[in-house]
């Protein structure tokens, strides 16, 4: 039984992906933008993670010692030269929120030992906790080292009574020796979907977003169905000339914005970031 | 009939092979050269040939090992993949043929290995091929000729055997 | 040329009767009857210093267990694993403890399918290092894993919810290959002892005559036996080459394959390969002293066929050598970039002692062994060939820190980071489990072939024969007559 299913679908096995119109006939793919210009870096979106996906808040020491869960972080870069001065060196900050890139050919997921990550018909890099064993090759080969892993049993030490009555019930309390990622709130839009399915159509724009989008005060981050050509995220993709299934993005002219982290190691990330705009002069 | 036995322990080994080559020469009946059997502590490829073809077949058992292992190894894997609950991996097909061949090879050398090491032990009759005459010394230094004959020709061999300096003759009719 | 040789014989014969005398590998006064004895003992009442060695093994054993009950019981963090470096020298260790295995296999099978005699007396106890090395290593697979208790997971069996591992990650082609590795060379061991298990069979008395006689499985050396074991063990041995040299070469590609700058080089496998076979000499060159002392095995284990085995070893440490070098080459001419500040990093960041001591120890040392007061003075032997060791080790380390201390993505960039107690200590547990497993295995197996070392004798014995029968008639004048020359 099994023979014959690999010989009648042997084609579609056989497909490599991303590939153009991947998602044309799928109800959902779930994409990403991220203003940089809007990002203030008040961290909002971190607070709002730790909140929604039961985050175990890890200490000073050992935040210290690079053992932190944000799965959403904001990175702090300085400018350099002409952009970094002396006098006031706020001017050269800028911010850059990092989580889990969905990438559509994700360098994590064919290392994973077991199987534990993989991807989803909806275009998500999901990660099972039951599955994973631990082995963290799919931190060591993510090259924005967005993979997070439960170094000790966080949940004695995270939640103090009464505490842990304000965990999320929809998401899982992870236990030591396991990997977590973003997961583009996937118990939203699960519960989202399946409502969709039951009433008999699909999702409405911004009908459902990620914890880090509802709760970003400028709307830095953008959230939505890429499938959905007349969603906002479809229309940002199309506007900064972003092509899901290409490695590299021509632009038709200077001053587009679009850009997407790392592409060139042929990750094809879900995730748009729209570049800073600096005025140097001021 | 019921066979009987009889071992005979050489020190040297060109007197070893006088006494094989005087008992194939002899011609007595009750007694075939296929039932002599030469133990020895290291192998005597001298020896072995005054014993006439003996054949092995192992290497047929490791054919057989390398040709069935890769290919239900690779077909085990393939529909094994095909069969979890459809999940694309970094943009990778879903049956990826590269990395499946370096499965398939490791497959092809265990099983290879293991049908090498099965037939190894069906053709030396191990384990528990406990032969009826057998002597410590024959793993030491000392070089022993077992003939299997009818029990009448047993004092004729055992002639020809003592004929060449024999250390020990040991067996049913022994002196 | 060769018009003028035929029209002299005489001068051919005049070469062929010139003889170098070459060193024997065993002396004169080895026999059948003496390998016997002096083996045995090996297997007899130990001497204090064997003792010495157990204990201190088993008490590093022992501190390792309790790290690893620690880490057990607390998670990983204790050992001090952080996000950028995840992996720290569980995984280093592993791939050194993998490679050191490779060079038993070198000698029991490559020497073997090439008929090189000389390895037929050290060849089984590098056998056994190969299979307690990949013992070893298997643990590091478990202790590096965040649970433990689900390994299971990674092994391919059929279950009720169809679940498999995924055949497309290295690791578990890690897993398969040293199963198959380990499978492969302990029935290879095996096999290559069950005549000298009958011998001891033929010699204990007790519970270890039972032990010897279910091991030995009524071998008896009839010629049908010795006829097949000689197929099977050809045969196993052609095997057992290419499946060494596969096994490091996927080892590798735990790297190889992944994106890494400093990991995705095209040359890993071969490079990763000569390390083992590199590491592995030298760990051949260390037991060799230590077992030679030990077990009083001067007479097997003798100064030509140790000069044979360093200048292997000294070839392959130039080929290594020689591959390290083009990696960092290709790396700097190359157009990654991330790549090239990842190799200026190594070289002159936080981890350039480790670097340069690597440099040291396993590029420049090995130019020690040409030396013939190092070559003969087995204490110094002995630092040297653990200074090998080390290099190799730290060139395993460096392959993995320094990566991850400086990938791709900058903000993840960290400095100065470095192992906790817990990882040291069971790294030392690591060497402790080895000693311990091997030192046993020398006290209940013959770790001198017994019945190779015959062979060898045996030839030897011909050959001599042989020549002085040759000599007998060239000193009667008998053979510029016969003989008109080869050309």
């Amino acid at each position: 039984m099994s023979l014959s299913n690999l010989i009648q679908n042997w084609n579609s096995f056989r497909t490599r992906r991303p590939y153009e119109g991947q998602y044309d006939d799928a109800p959902y793919k779930w994409a990403m933008v991220i203003d940089l210009d809007a990002c203030i870096g008040c961290n909002a979106c971190t607070v709002a993670c730790y909140a929604e996906n039961n985050l175990p808040v890890v200490g000073k020491e050992r935040f210290g010692k690079g053992q932190a869960m944000h799965w959403i972080r904001i990175e702090r870069y300085w400018g350099e030269g002409d952009a970094m001065t002396s006098e006031f060196p706020d001017h050269g900050a800028q911010y850059l929120p990092m989580l889990c890139q969905q990438c559509e050919a994700a360098p994590c997921e064919p290392v994973c030992p077991v199987g534990a990550t993989h991807h989803s018909p909806d275009g998500l890099n999901t990660q099972v906790y039951n599955r994973c064993v631990g082995s963290r090759y799919c931190s060591a080969n993510c090259p924005y080292k967005v993979r997070y892993f439960n170094w000790w049993n966080y949940p004695d030490r995270a939640w103090p009574n009464p505490l842990e009555l304000q965990l999320n019930p929809d998401v899982t309390v992870r236990s030591k020796g396991v990997m977590e990622k973003c997961t583009f709130c996937m118990q939203r839009l699960r519960a989202g979907m399946d409502k969709a399915k039951t009433e008999g159509r699909i999702l409405a724009d911004g009908e459902v977003l990620t914890a880090c989008a509802q709760a970003c005060p400028t709307s830095a981050i953008t959230f939505g169905n890429l499938a959905d050509k007349k969603s906002k995220v479809a229309r940002m993709w199309k506007n900064q000339q972003v092509d899901l299934a290409k490695d590299s993005q021509e632009k038709s002219e200077e001053g587009i914005r679009g850009y997407r982290i790392l592409e060139e190691l042929n990750t094809y990330p879900s995730i748009v970031y729209l570049e800073r705009v600096r005025n140097l002069e001021a | 009939m019921k066979k009987s036995h009889t071992l005979a322990l050489y020190a040297d080994m060109d007197e070893a092979a006088n006494a094989l080559k005087e008992l194939k020469s002899s011609g007595m009946s009750g007694f075939r050269m296929e039932d002599v059997v030469v133990k020895s502590p290291i192998d005597h490829p001298e020896l072995s040939e005054l014993l006439g073809p003996r054949p092995v077949y192992i290497q047929w058992f490791t054919l057989l090992g390398v040709l069935l292992g890769p290919t239900t190894g690779l077909v085990l894997i393939a529909s094994a993949q095909a069969s979890f609950i459809y999940q694309v991996r970094g943009g990778r097909p879903v049956v990826p043929l590269p990395p499946d061949m370096v499965l398939t090879y490791e497959l092809f050398i265990l099983s290879g290995v293991l049908m090498t090491v099965l037939a190894t032990f069906v053709a030396m009759k191990l384990p528990g091929n406990r032969s009826p005459l057998y002597n410590a010394s024959v793993s030491e230094d000392k070089i022993g000729i077992l003939v299997k004959a009818d029990p009448q020709s047993i004092p004729q061999i055992n002639e020809i055997l003592g004929r060449h300096k024999p250390l020990e003759i040991m067996g049913d009719q022994a002196r | 040329m060769s018009h003028s040789v035929h029209s002299h014989p005489q001068l051919d014969v005049q070469v062929e009767r010139k003889f170098i005398p070459k060193q024997k590998d065993l002396g004169a006064d080895v026999t059948w009857a003496k390998i016997n004895k002096d083996v045995l003992r090996s297997l007899e009442k130990p001497r204090p210093v064997f003792w010495v060695i157990f204990f201190s093994a088993l008490a590093l054993f022992s501190f390792g267990v309790y790290c690893e009950v620690y880490q057990y019981q607390n998670g990983m963090g204790v050992a001090d694993l952080n996000n950028p470096q995840v992996w720290g020298l569980y995984i280093a260790t592993f791939i050194f403890w993998i490679g050191m295995g490779h060079s038993g296999t070198l000698l029991s099978a490559l020497l073997h399918i090439i008929h090189a005699d000389w390895r037929k007396p050290i060849y089984r106890y590098s056998e056994a290092m190969t299979t307690f090395t990949l013992l070893t290593a298997a643990l590091f697979v478990l202790v590096h894993m965040g649970r433990l208790w689900q390994f299971y997971y990674v092994v391919a069996y059929p279950n009720e919810r169809w679940t498999w591992p995924n055949f497309t990650s290295p690791l578990v082609w890690d897993a398969t290959a040293i199963g198959t590795y380990l499978t492969s060379s302990l029935l290879f061991l095996y096999m290559g002892m069950i005549p000298d298990l009958a011998i001891c069979r033929d010699n204990a008395r007790g519970a270890r005559r039972a032990l010897y006689r279910f091991l030995s499985m009524g071998w008896q050396g009839t010629d049908r036996q010795w006829a097949n074991f000689k197929v099977a063990y050809m045969t196993m041995a052609c095997f057992l080459m290419p499946l060494a040299v596969s096994v490091h070469s996927i080892v590798s590609t735990d790297f190889a394959v992944s994106q890494n700058p400093g990991w995705h080089v095209t040359s890993f496998p071969p490079y990763f390969v000569l390390g083992a076979l590199y590491s592995g000499c030298s760990g051949i060159i260390t037991l060799f002293i230590v077992l030679r002392y030990v077990f009083r095995f001067e007479a097997y284990m003798t100064q030509p066929i140790l000069n044979k085995l360093i200048k292997m070893t000294f070839a392959i440490a130039m080929v290594w050598t020689y591959l390290d070098l083009i990696e960092y080459a290709t790396t700097w001419y190359g157009s990654d970039e991330v790549a090239k500040a990842d190799l200026i990093y190594r070289a002159t960041g936080d981890y350039a002692l480790q670097f340069w001591g690597m440099i040291f120890c396993a590029m420049v040392m090995p130019f020690t062994l040409l030396i013939r007061f190092v070559r003969h003075n087995y204490v110094v032997l002995l630092i040297i060939s653990l200074i090998l060791n080390v290099g190799m080790w730290l060139e395993r380390f460096q392959i993995i820190t320094p990566t991850f201390a400086k990938s791709h993505y900058p903000w993840t960039w960290t400095a100065g980071w470095w192992p906790s107690w817990v990882q040291w200590g069971i790294v030392a547990g690591s060497f402790g489990w080895f000693t311990m497993l091997f030192m046993l295995y020398c006290k209940i197996f013959p770790s001198v072939s017994m019945y190779e070392v015959k062979e060898m004798v045996h030839e030897q014995n011909m050959e001599e024969k042989a020549l002085a029968a040759q000599t007998d008639v060239h000193e009667a004048g008998l053979v510029p007559e016969m003989k008109g020359g080869q050309a």
